[in-house]
């Protein structure tokens, strides 16, 4: 994880399909296992790292259970994969075990949600360059918008597993209580800050809340709680590292936040994508040119999509 | 059972093993499709457009999914033509399958440049000219609606390709096809490629905005496909059998009935697109696929298939 992590054997695989578990309205955690080959890949899947998930040919659910804001796009046909992180990844002997976050957006979501025990699903993977540690770092902060909880889960496991004196604090932040894509019970939520979140606190990591409507913890953005929270900090910004995952608007606060006050970066961008394998070309990223006032399209599944936030064009 | 199927093709004088082909813009370089399948078992293959300089194509979103189809404006983002000597001509040189350049430019001029500088790689098969791509201000299908511009430019990337198959790739969305057709052989190319997409365009309504940055994209996918098969068909009877001329047909396939489709009407070779991005590697179970059918069918050269169409 010290260095720039990248995609190596991918491949198309089959995954069995474990678990199907809906944890509030519109978020689920499917849980899927690989053997054989699948299992040696992705035993190696960095926090960060996606796969393209194929979901067309998977049965919608019965009129009764789809939302009453998807139903006109409800029979739409599904052609493309759907790209998507894990929240979590567990490599036991030969076979890996793996946890998809997801929400339901639109008619591929909607699909996955008939996904039972005993299906099976065509993934391609693993793709794309993670999260990664740079040297001397003693504090990361991990900033989760939405549903950019799922890589930053991983990479909590992966802090608490192989990086014990890394002190870890994570901030997450939604619109209101109900959009937290969190395991924990309403009644559990503290209106005071300092909430921890089970998916957090499960590796022994402190967890702050912030919705913008002050129904649970801070009552703001997310990113004004980092704010505020650092400003209490006395930690010089190099010792740090911020990991953003969220909607691009939280990404860009957070890379001004960051570039405010010194701390390195990296944020977790999202992009329509066709292919996922770097050949559609259609996940451009606008990125600087170092030392120049140029810039360039990266492509989000092929160099991201996980940048350094000062490389982003917001 | 497959033994004595010979499912091979002379395509202008170049023996493909198979007439499979991947499209332009839907496998990059070729590199990147490696670790998917061996791109040497394919019948040949189409680099992403190339031209002069490179372009960074346009600002996002560049796709949208539509119902069976897609929606790209990509804007012919590459790397320039002289960091496609440099850095993928090099890859492209150990594959031992056909490989074809899509050319794209500008102006007349851009697209002369790059097939001069190209003419005489060993590694290159042919060029498929784009004069029909939907995505670019300038260029593009702005050349492929005119026949004048069609002979024009044809004529003029003619005689800096030297050995090199000289292959025009049509526009779907104009009044006769065939006539566009008809003006690309008789300006020197010997062979035509097509369907190129469909101009189309998708709208939030919620913004009441087109979804696409550039507003307008190129439809490709199943959507497309009947239309294909039907103007492949045409181009066939109306131009191509006549004189002799290969058609690689395209557009929307995605498995072995759908390329035996357009074989029989009229399609010598078939390109594989936008089922890249969804299977990358299916290339190789059509033609394991058209294998099967031509056993099935007591059809040992796939030669007999091609326009076989009946329709008394």
């Amino acid at each position: 994880m010290s260095e720039k992590c990248s995609a190596a054997n991918k491949g198309i695989f089959c995954a069995a399909v474990r678990a199907n578990k809906q944890l509030g309205q519109r978020f689920y955690r499917l849980g899927l296992e690989f053997s054989g080959a699948g299992a040696e890949v992705f035993a190696n899947f960095k926090p960060g790292q996606f796969v393209e998930l194929d979901v067309s040919g998977t049965a919608l659910p019965p009129a009764e259970a789809i939302p009453e804001d998807l139903v006109d796009v409800s029979g739409r046909k599904v052609l493309l994969r759907r790209p998507f992180s894990f929240c979590d990844v567990t490599a036991k002997k030969n076979k890996t075990f793996v946890e998809i976050l997801y929400c339901v957006v639109g008619p591929a979501t909607l699909r996955m949600t008939t996904l039972a025990a005993g299906d099976s699903v065509s993934i391609i993977g693993p793709l794309g360059n993670g999260f990664w540690v740079p040297e001397s770092k003693k504090r990361a902060l991990l900033v989760v918008g939405g549903m950019g909880a799922g890589p930053l889960e991983h990479l909590a496991k992966v802090f608490t597993a192989d990086y014990p004196d890394m002190e870890v604090i994570a901030f997450a932040g939604a619109k209101t209580v109900k959009e937290l894509p969190f395991e924990a019970r309403l009644d559990e939520i503290s209106q005071q800050l300092g909430f921890s979140l089970g998916e957090f606190a499960k590796y022994g990591i402190e967890s702050l809340v912030a919705t913008d409507d002050g129904s649970a913890g801070f009552a703001g953005l997310v990113t004004d709680c980092l704010s505020e929270w650092l400003g209490k900090s006395d930690l010089a910004g190099e010792n740090m590292i911020i990991y953003g995952c969220g909607p691009e608007q939280m990404l860009a606060q957070v890379a001004e936040i960051a570039k405010d006050k010194k701390i390195d970066c990296q944020v977790s961008m999202e992009r329509m994508m066709a292919c996922g394998i770097g050949v559609c070309q259609s996940c451009a990223v606008e990125c600087r040119v170092a030392g120049s006032n140029e810039t360039v399209y990266k492509l989000c599944c092929e160099d991201g999509p996980v940048f350094e936030s000062r490389e982003v064009v917001f | 059972m497959n033994k004595d199927v010979d499912i091979s093709v002379d395509f202008v004088g170049i023996r493909l093993s198979n007439p499979v082909l991947t499209a332009s813009g839907t496998s990059g370089y070729a590199d990147e499709l490696a670790d998917f399948m061996d791109v040497n078992s394919l019948g040949g293959f189409i680099t992403k457009s190339i031209t002069l300089k490179p372009r960074k194509g346009n600002a996002t979103p560049r796709i949208v999914e539509t119902d069976s189809g897609m929606l790209n404006a990509i804007g012919w983002a590459n790397i320039g033509l002289d960091a496609f000597v440099e850095e993928k001509l090099p890859v492209l040189e150990k594959l031992s399958c056909a490989v074809f350049v899509n050319i794209a430019g500008e102006t007349i001029d851009e697209y002369v440049a790059v097939a001069q500088r190209l003419a005489d790689e060993k590694a290159i098969a042919g060029f498929e000219l784009n004069v029909s791509c939907p995505n670019v201000e300038k260029g593009g299908i702005s050349f492929g609606t005119d026949p004048t511009q069609v002979t024009e430019i044809t004529s003029a990337v003619k005689k800096v390709s030297g050995e090199k198959i000289l292959m025009v790739k049509l526009a779907p969305a104009v009044t006769d096809i065939s006539v566009i057709a008809r003006a690309a052989v008789e300006a020197g190319a010997n062979a035509l490629s097509l369907i190129n997409t469909f101009t189309a365009m998708v709208v939030d309504i919620e913004t009441r905005r087109p979804v696409l940055a550039n507003k307008t994209g190129g439809l490709s996918g199943p959507a497309i496909k009947p239309i294909a098969v039907y103007l492949v068909n045409k181009v066939y009877n109306e131009v191509a059998k006549g004189s002799g001329i290969p058609v690689l047909g395209m557009g929307g396939i995605r498995t072995a009935s759908d390329a035996i489709e357009f074989i029989i009407a009229g399609a010598s070779a078939v390109a594989v697109g936008t089922a890249n991005f969804i299977e990358p590697g299916c290339a190789i179970k059509i033609i394991e696929g058209i294998k099967k059918y031509c056993a099935r069918k007591e059809i040992a050269n796939i030669k007999e298939l091609v326009g076989s169409l009946e329709v008394s």
